[in-house]
C-alpha cells in the first residue's frame, strides 16, 4: 500500500515539470497556431543554462530558486530571440513546413549545445536539503518530489489568472480565437506573439531545470520531452491549460506505475491510454473542436499529369537506371540501391500527405516495421527473402490500418503530432523488447538467398518493386479512388454529402502509404544486411518529410526528385563534415525561408507566373 | 476625414478594385451600395488593411495609412466593423469591449462601457456572457460598441443590418444616429436601402470595383432610374 503511495507521488512529481513544459508548449500554439518542435529544445537548454547558473550558486534552498527564476527568464529571453528572428517569419506558411522548420532549429540547438557543454550527461550535484526526507504514513518520500509537487497547481493557477484577469491574457485568448480581427481592433500583434512565444519558452525552459536534480542535462532531453508533451497536449485537448494539466498527471502516473510493474511496456501503455482518450473524446479530454483560425487558408494545388516532355525524360531515366549495373561499380550501385529505395519511401509519404492531406510526422514507423517484419521473417521464422518481402508491406500495412483507425479521425497537427508520438513508441518498443529485436545491437545477418546475393540482381530487384509499386501508386492517385481521397482533403463535409465515406477512403490510403513505405523498410534490410531501431528514427521520418518537401507535395515527380537529390547530397554531407545535423538544419531554416512552397513548388509558380503574364 | 484616390486591390489573380476613388467630409455619413460582389466588402478590408492594396493612396485625416498595418491604421483612428462580426465567442461582453479599448483621441470624451450600454441598453444585462452565447442582433451591438471603444474617427460598418429581426434594424437605425451626433464619421456598406436612407446623407454606388455615382443620399432618392440602374439585381 504505500509503495504505491511513493510510486504515485512520484508519479506526481514527475508530472509537474512535464506540465510546465507542456503549457508552454499548448499556449504557443493557440496564439501562433505553430507546433513548435524546438520547444523540446527550449527545454534542453534550460536543463544545460540550468545546470551552469545553479552550480555557480550556493547551495542554499533560496540560491536555487534563484537559479530556477534566473534561467527562466534566460529561456524566456532566448525564446523572444527565437520568435523575432525566425519563426516570425513562417507564421503563413503550411503547418507541416512549420513543424519541420522548427526541427532544423531542434538539429542546430542540438550541435551548438554539444559544442557548448559538450558530450557528457551533466548531473546536479545535489544539496543537503534536496536530498532531505519527509515521512509520509511511514515511508520516506524526497523532500523535493513533494515541492515539485506543489509547483504544478500552483503555475497553473498563476497562468489562469494572467489569462483572465489581465488586459494582457485577455488579448491573448481573443488572438487565440481570430487574430486578424485583434490586428483590425488596433493591437500589435508582433508584439503579442513574441510575448507570448517568450512566456512559452520561460516554461520550458522552469521545466527542463525543474527536473534537474532527479536527472541530469543530456543530449536526449529534446526529442524525449518533446514526444511527451506532445502526448501531453494531444491528450489534454489542443490549447487548453486546465487539460494539458490533468493529462500530465495522468501520463506522468501511469509512466512511474509502469516503470515497475511492466518496464517492457510502458511506452505502449502511454500509448493505449492516448488511443482510448482520443476515441472517446477526438478532441482531448478538456480541448474542443479545432477551427483553423480564422484569416488563414490554405489552398491546395492541383496534382495534374506530366507534360510529355517529362514523361519522356522520366522514361529515359528508368531505362539509364536499368542499365546502371552495367556500368556502375558496387559502391555506386549500393547507393543507387539507397536511392530507390528512398524513392519508394518518399512516393509512399507524398501519397499520404499530397492528396490525401495528411500529414506524417512518422512515417518511419511504416518503413521500420517493414524492416523488422522482413528481418524476423528470415531470422526468426527461418523463412526465405520472398517471404520476407511479402510479410514487410503486409504487417506494416497492418499497423497502419490498426493505428490509422484512430488517426484518420484527426487531422493537421493532431495528426501529425500523433504520427510522430506512435513512431516514438514503435522505435522504444523495438528498443525495449531485446529478447526479440536485439534491442540496440539490432538484427544481423539478414542478407539475400544466393540468387539474389550478386549486388546487381538486388539493385535489379530493387529497382522492378521500388518502380511498380511508385507506379502503382500513381495509378491510384489517377482512379476514381484517388479523386474521392482528394475531395475528402479538400472538403471533408462536401465530400461526404456527395456519398464518400471520408473515414475509410483516409483509412484505405494511410494503409496503403504503410504497406508502400514496409515493403522499401523491407528492401533496405536486405540491402544492408541488418537492421536497427534507428530505422525508425524521427530523423528517418524528417529525411522523408524534407524529400517530399524538396521536390514538392504539388506533383507526383516532385517526392522522386526530391529523394533523388536528398540521398545523393546527403551522403556528401557525412562524407564532409562532423557538425551534420547543424548543416543540414541550416539547410532546412533556409530553404523553408526561402521557398515556403517547396522547391518544385516554387519553380511551377514562376513557371505559371511566366506563362499567365 | 477619408480621401481614397484610384485603389487598386486583387485577391489572388482577380482584380476586385479598379481604381476606386471617393471622399468623406468628417462628421458626414457616407453609404457604399452596390451589388453582391461589387467590391463593397473588398473596399472596407483594403481601408482597414486586412487586404493590402495593390496601388492607390488613402489618407485619414491628413495621414497616409495605404499598406500600412491593420493595427497601425486602427490606431491612426479607423474602427472596422466585419459584416460576419466576429466576436471573440469565448470572451465575455466585457472582454470583448477590453480587447477594443485604445488611448483617447483628441480630447473628445472617451467612449466607456457605461457609455456604450446607455447606447446599446440590450448590452448593459450581459456583462459577463460570452460572445458565443449571444443571438445576432446582440453580437452585432457588441461588434459597434466593441470597435468604439477604440475611439475611432471614423467608422467602417460592413453590412450592419444583414440578417437581423425588423426590430433590432430599428433599434441600430437609432444607435447609428447616435453615433453620428457624438462626432463619428461613417462609412456604411450596405445593400438594404431603406437601411441607407435612414442613417446616410451621401451615396456612392460601386459597381465591378469602381464608383459610378457619388452623391447627396436624397438625390439618389429622387431617382428611381438611378436606383434601377445600379441597385436592381
Amino acid at each position: 500500500m504505500s509503495a504505491l503511495l511513493v510510486q504515485l507521488l512520484t508519479g506526481l512529481s514527475g508530472a509537474s515539470s512535464l506540465f510546465l513544459v507542456a503549457a508552454g508548449l499548448t499556449v504557443i500554439f493557440g496564439v501562433t497556431r505553430v507546433v513548435n518542435f524546438s520547444h523540446g529544445s527550449l527545454t534542453m537548454l534550460g536543463a544545460y543554462i540550468g545546470w551552469s547558473v545553479l552550480t555557480r550558486l550556493p547551495r542554499g534552498p533560496e540560491w536555487f530558486i534563484l537559479g530556477i527564476v534566473l534561467t527562466a527568464l534566460i529561456a524566456a529571453a532566448l525564446g523572444a530571440l527565437l520568435e523575432t528572428l525566425l519563426l516570425r517569419r513562417i507564421y503563413r506558411a503550411p503547418e507541416l513546413l512549420q513543424l519541420l522548420f522548427t526541427f532544423g532549429i531542434v538539429l542546430v540547438v542540438q550541435d551548438a549545445t554539444l559544442w557548448l557543454w559538450g558530450p557528457n550527461d551533466l548531473p546536479l550535484p545535489r544539496a543537503p536539503w534536496l536530498r532531505s526526507f519527509v515521512s509520509i504514513a511511514g515511508e520516506r518520500v524526497p523532500l523535493y518530489d513533494l515541492i515539485l509537487i506543489a509547483i504544478g497547481p500552483l503555475v497553473l493557477a498563476a497562468l489562469w489568472l494572467l489569462f483572465t484577469r489581465t488586459r494582457w491574457g485577455t488579448l491573448v485568448r481573443a488572438a487565440t480565437e481570430d487574430r486578424d480581427m485583434v490586428a483590425a481592433l488596433g493591437v500589435d500583434q508582433k508584439r503579442l506573439f513574441t510575448t507570448v512565444f517568450a512566456l512559452g519558452a520561460g516554461l520550458a525552459g522552469m521545466g527542463g531545470a525543474l527536473a534537474l536534480p532527479d536527472a541530469s542535462a543530456n543530449l536526449q532531453i529534446d526529442l524525449n520531452i518533446i514526444t511527451d508533451a506532445f502526448v501531453v497536449v494531444v491528450v489534454g485537448g489542443l490549447g487548453s491549460l486546465p487539460g494539458a494539466f490533468l493529462a500530465s498527471l495522468l501520463i506522468g502516473v501511469l509512466q512511474s506505475f509502469g516503470i515497475v510493474l511492466l518496464p517492457q511496456a510502458t511506452l505502449v501503455l502511454v500509448f493505449v491510454i492516448m488511443a482510448a482518450v482520443l476515441v472517446i473524446r477526438p478532441n482531448g479530454l478538456l480541448g474542443r473542436a479545432q477551427s483553423t483560425a480564422r484569416g488563414e487558408a490554405h489552398a491546395f494545388a492541383l496534382v495534374r499529369p506530366a507534360a510529355p516532355v517529362l514523361r519522356r525524360l522520366g522514361l529515359a531515366a528508368l531505362l539509364l537506371a536499368a542499365c546502371a549495373p552495367l556500368i556502375a561499380g558496387p559502391f555506386l550501385l549500393s547507393v543507387l540501391t539507397e536511392m530507390l529505395i528512398a524513392l519508394l519511401f518518399a512516393a509512399s509519404l507524398h501519397f499520404m500527405m499530397g492528396p490525401g492531406g495528411m500529414a506524417s510526422f512518422g512515417h518511419a514507423a511504416w518503413f521500420g516495421i517493414g524492416a523488422y517484419a522482413a528481418a524476423f521473417a528470415v531470422k526468426g521464422l527461418a523463412l526465405g527473402m520472398g517471404a520476407g518481402l511479402l510479410l514487410a508491406p503486409l504487417i506494416a500495412g497492418l499497423a497502419a490500418a490498426l493505428f490509422g483507425w484512430f488517426v484518420v479521425r484527426l487531422s493537421g497537427v493532431y495528426l501529425a503530432m500523433l504520427t510522430l508520438a506512435f513512431a516514438q513508441i514503435v522505435w522504444a518498443a523495438l528498443f525495449q523488447a531485446v529478447e526479440i529485436t536485439g534491442g540496440d545491437n539490432g538484427i544481423l545477418g539478414v542478407w539475400p538467398p544466393p540468387w539474389a546475393a550478386d549486388r546487381r540482381v538486388f539493385y535489379w530487384l530493387t529497382l522492378l518493386l521500388c518502380i511498380a509499386s511508385a507506379l502503382l501508386l500513381r495509378r491510384i492517385l489517377y482512379a476514381p479512388f484517388g479523386y474521392a481521397l482528394r475531395a475528402t482533403r479538400d472538403s471533408e463535409r462536401r465530400a461526404e454529402a456527395i456519398g464518400l465515406h471520408a473515414v475509410h477512403i483516409r483509412l484505405a490510403a494511410f494503409t496503403l502509404a504503410g504497406a508502400a513505405a514496409g515493403l522499401a523498410g523491407g528492401l533496405s534490410a536486405f540491402s544492408k544486411g541488418s537492421v536497427f531501431p534507428n530505422f525508425i528514427s524521427i530523423s528517418r521520418s524528417v529525411d522523408g518529410l524534407l524529400m517530399v518537401l524538396l521536390g514538392g507535395v504539388q506533383s507526383i515527380a516532385g517526392p522522386i526528385v526530391g529523394a533523388i537529390a536528398y540521398t545523393g547530397l546527403f551522403d556528401l554531407l557525412l562524407l564532409a563534415t562532423d557538425q551534420w545535423r547543424a548543416v543540414l538544419g541550416l539547410a532546412i531554416i533556409t530553404l523553408v525561408l526561402a521557398f515556403p512552397h517547396g522547391i518544385a513548388g516554387s519553380i511551377h509558380r514562376l513557371w505559371l507566373r511566366g506563362r499567365e503574364a | 476625414m477619408l480621401h481614397v484616390d484610384t485603389l487598386h486591390a486583387h485577391y489572388g489573380r482577380a482584380h476586385i478594385l479598379q481604381g476606386l476613388s471617393f471622399h468623406i467630409a468628417p462628421g458626414c455619413a457616407l453609404v457604399l451600395l452596390g451589388r453582391n460582389g461589387a467590391g463593397k466588402s473588398t473596399t472596407l478590408k483594403s481601408l482597414i488593411g486586412l487586404v493590402r492594396p495593390t496601388s492607390g493612396r488613402i489618407t485619414l485625416a491628413g495621414q497616409d495609412i495605404a499598406g500600412h498595418e491593420p493595427h497601425a491604421i486602427a490606431r491612426a483612428g479607423l474602427g472596422y466593423v466585419p459584416e460576419d462580426r466576429r466576436i471573440f465567442t469565448e470572451l465575455t461582453v466585457m472582454e470583448n469591449l477590453e480587447v477594443g479599448r485604445l488611448p483617447p483621441r483628441d480630447g473628445r470624451p472617451p467612449w466607456t462601457p457605461e457609455r456604450l450600454f446607455a447606447l446599446f441598453p440590450n448590452l448593459a444585462a450581459m456583462r459577463n456572457r460570452p460572445g458565443g452565447r449571444m443571438s445576432g442582433g446582440e453580437q452585432q451591438m457588441l461588434a459597434i460598441a466593441r470597435t468604439l471603444m477604440g475611439n475611432p474617427r471614423l467608422i467602417l460598418l460592413d453590412e450592419p443590418s444583414e440578417g437581423l429581426a425588423p426590430v433590432i434594424v430599428e433599434h441600430m437605425v437609432h444607435a447609428i444616429r447616435a453615433m453620428r451626433d457624438s462626432g463619428v464619421t461613417i462609412l456604411l456598406a450596405e445593400q438594404n436601402l431603406h437601411f441607407a436612407l435612414a442613417v446616410a446623407d451621401q451615396a456612392a454606388i460601386i459597381e465591378k470595383g469602381r464608383i459610378t455615382w457619388h452623391g447627396p443620399i436624397a438625390a439618389l432618392q429622387a431617382d428611381p432610374a438611378l436606383r434601377e440602374a445600379w441597385l436592381a439585381p
